[in-house]
């Protein structure tokens, strides 16, 4: 069986894009019971909407039910469980057993279990086999060769993180941000405050200098190890970041989208062609985790540098006219004519060009693209298709 | 209910007889945060020591498991099940799984630190036939009240005292931060001296640690538990007196605080540095004002 390219969404839009530019499947939040307040905000409504989208094209919706709940968040549990089951949503993933308990007796909901439990082995995989859980969400501190060891002793599903930002600490375990800030990490509020500067002493000596110590991780990219992961049996790669933007999704989805699929085809470009790709859409210091061993100093990130995308997006297509060969898109960056651009479409195509006229809604010709989501058209002899994402090249 | 203390050396046992406490915990090669890894020939003898007290065992098993760990795992309970402990206290339910297959379950604490929250949590072990869960160190006086309002013959504790932990990496932050600096030192690992204190946190120093299994933050102030004690002890089984990065002479008195040995008034004019964790701290879920940078 393929293996899954599960993807982030943080709202509608990113999740039918991610579908639309190649993922399998993704995982939302809902308004309640999942991390990532902020990007928690499906209703019934749009999940069911997502649902009926994701299925008429073969594929799936997770929704995270991942805090590590109290008993004052149980309210309502039971009938917001019953009604995604009647949406028809593919999975949740929980971390409580409130949740997994009451999902099992009340509901057919499938159970993956998320990463905030750390399971590093698989005798823990299978307790939570027997247990109901269709689907374990490995940790992100084993090694390949660990992730190997467990594919080979478990029956569970397993899946595994491949891209994006990474918790220093175990997942679950953390509560500096309850106890520096009052935000709870588990529930949704982590403040992120391992990403903080801090000055480190030695008794009373200090060590550092200019808060220097720090803890962050650099993000992870394992472009190398897809082909390895599909033959190890793991069922689902996963990408972080249900925070990212539209152009992030639909770029980072598309990279993995080429190179699992020509992994396939046994056509496997250079990797630096599919790092190339993700580039265009964020460009941060990454890492290869704990995949090879125990993180060094090239795993961590020192300096808060962060570089810039190789290519901006500027701009959604939302419709074609054929006949006057007319692409009507929506404005995301400031642009103007003349500048050279890269459509990317979710069927792999890319058209480079360049713009040569521009204009407002009301036909009226302009120079410059300069409000967001300002509502424009474009003289443009492809054809494009609405979701296409449009790319200022530097 | 009973008294816990951490022993840092087999001398200590009379001692801690002395301050009346009921069970000792002790660190095994599969602890992390600790004060002394004892192996199995030394757990046997303070287990044959303190049955000499009256005092009971308890062993801690709190890192997390990997593949790795599996088979020196089983193996070490194997041996574990011959002797007579009375308690194993685990932070992944790993150790629950290997315990089972032992027949062991029923010496099982669970104290993972964050993940008992809930009265739930109670009716989930409740099925599974382990010795008691640990309350999670994040939760109110309140939670915890209704947390045992719930009628349960699981044993439940809470770790009331001492400098709680609140980050566990498998990354060698301190050792990575040395290279990075390019500063040679030959004492990182197992050394008790190193403190972080954030930017805009000027007054507030977090102990962290350096161990052969990663690293591990600790809150700021030491948590004391004297008035809340006093309002669960009915229904608290066991509690957990923490004794890292504290003085011999400190952790004594604290020991002799909750046996009603010392007054509360005696103990904060010698001590300091002490809060009431989260008690009547409720957290948010979501974003609140605060001086994030």
């Amino acid at each position: 069986m393929k293996v899954e390219l599960l993807a982030p969404a943080g709202n509608l839009e990113k999740a039918k894009i991610a579908l639309l530019y190649g993922a399998d499947a993704v995982y939302v939040g809902g308004l309640r019971f999942s991390l990532r307040v902020r990007a928690s905000n499906f209703t019934l409504e749009m999940l069911n909407e997502l649902v009926l989208f994701a299925h008429k094209r073969n594929k799936k919706v997770y929704v995270t039910m991942n805090i590590v709940t109290h008993d004052s968040d149980l309210v309502d549990l039971d009938e917001y469980l019953i009604n995604l089951d009647k949406i028809g949503v593919d999975a949740i993933i929980c971390t409580s057993f409130a949740i997994i308990e009451r999902a099992k007796l009340l509901t057919n909901l499938e159970i993956h279990l998320s990463t905030q439990f750390s399971v590093s082995n698989s005798l823990l995989a299978d307790y939570f086999y027997n247990e109901g859980i269709k689907r374990v969400v490995l940790a992100r501190e084993l090694t390949l060769f660990e992730i190997k060891e467990i594919s080979e002793n478990t029956k569970t599903e397993l899946e595994v993180f491949i891209h994006g930002g990474m918790c220093v600490s175990y997942s679950g375990r953390c509560t500096l941000s309850n106890y520096m800030v009052g935000r709870d990490a588990n529930r949704g509020g982590c403040a992120h405050s391992c990403r903080w500067l801090y000055d480190l002493f030695d008794g009373q000596e200090k060590i550092s200098s200019n808060h220097d110590f720090q803890m962050s991780s650099k993000d992870l990219e394992i472009t190398q190890y897809i082909p390895k992961l599909i033959e190890l049996g793991v069922s689902s790669l996963k990408i972080e970041g249900r925070m990212k933007s539209i152009h992030y999704v639909a770029t980072v989805v598309l990279a993995y989208r080429m190179l699992i699929d020509d992994y396939y085809n046994n056509s496997l470009k250079d990797l630096n062609y599919y790092r190339t790709e993700i580039k265009k859409a964020e460009n941060r210091l990454t890492s290869i985790g704990f995949l090879e061993g125990e993180p060094t100093i090239s795993e961590q990130l020192y300096n808060s540098r962060s570089e810039q995308p190789t290519k901006e997006f500027i701009g959604i297509v939302k419709g074609y006219d054929s006949f006057k060969k007319l692409a009507f898109i929506e404005q995301r960056n400031y642009f103007k004519v003349g500048d050279k651009i890269e459509i990317v479409s979710p069927n792999k195509t890319f058209i480079h060009t360049t713009i040569k006229t521009l204009f407002d809604e009301e036909m009226k010709p302009i120079d410059v693209a300069r409000h967001p989501l300002q509502k424009l058209y474009i003289n443009m002899r492809y054809e494009v298709k609405p979701y296409d994402m449009i790319r200022r090249v530097k | 209910m009973n008294l816990i203390a951490r022993l840092k050396d087999v001398t200590e046992i009379e001692k801690l007889n002395q301050l009346s406490v009921d069970i000792v915990l002790l660190d095994t090669v599969f602890s992390v945060r600790v004060l002394n890894r004892f192996n199995f020939k030394e757990i046997n003898k303070i287990v044959f020591h303190c049955k000499n007290f009256n005092i009971k065992t308890y062993i801690s098993i709190n890192k997390m498991i990997h593949e790795e760990d599996l088979k020196p795992l089983k193996l070490f309970l194997e041996k574990i099940e011959k002797i007579d402990i009375n308690g194993i206290v685990i932070s992944d339910l790993t150790v629950y799984a290997l315990a089972k297959q032992l027949n062991l379950e029923s010496k099982i604490i669970y104290q993972p630190g964050t993940m008992n929250t809930e009265t739930y949590s109670i009716k989930y072990f409740e099925k599974h036939s382990i010795k008691g869960i640990t309350l999670s160190r994040e939760i109110t006086l309140d939670e915890i009240k209704e947390i045992l309002f719930y009628k349960t013959n699981l044993e439940l504790s809470i770790i009331g005292h001492g400098y709680l932990d609140m980050f566990y990496s498998k990354r060698k932050l301190l050792t990575n931060y040395f290279t990075y600096k390019n500063i040679s030192k030959k004492d990182i690992i197992d050394n008790y001296n190193y403190r972080l204190n954030e930017e805009i946190r000027k007054n507030d120093f977090y102990p962290i640690l350096e161990d052969k299994y990663g690293t591990y933050i600790f809150r700021s102030h030491k948590l004391i538990s004297w008035n809340e004690i006093e309002i669960i002890k009915s229904k608290i089984t066991d509690f957990f007196i923490e004794r890292i990065f504290m003085e011999d002479e400190e952790y004594f008195d604290s020991i002799k605080l909750y046996n009603g040995n010392m007054d509360i008034e005696s103990f904060l004019i010698k001590y300091n540095n002490y809060d009431l964790g989260f008690y009547y701290k409720p957290t948010q879920m979501v974003k609140v004002v605060s001086n994030e940078s």
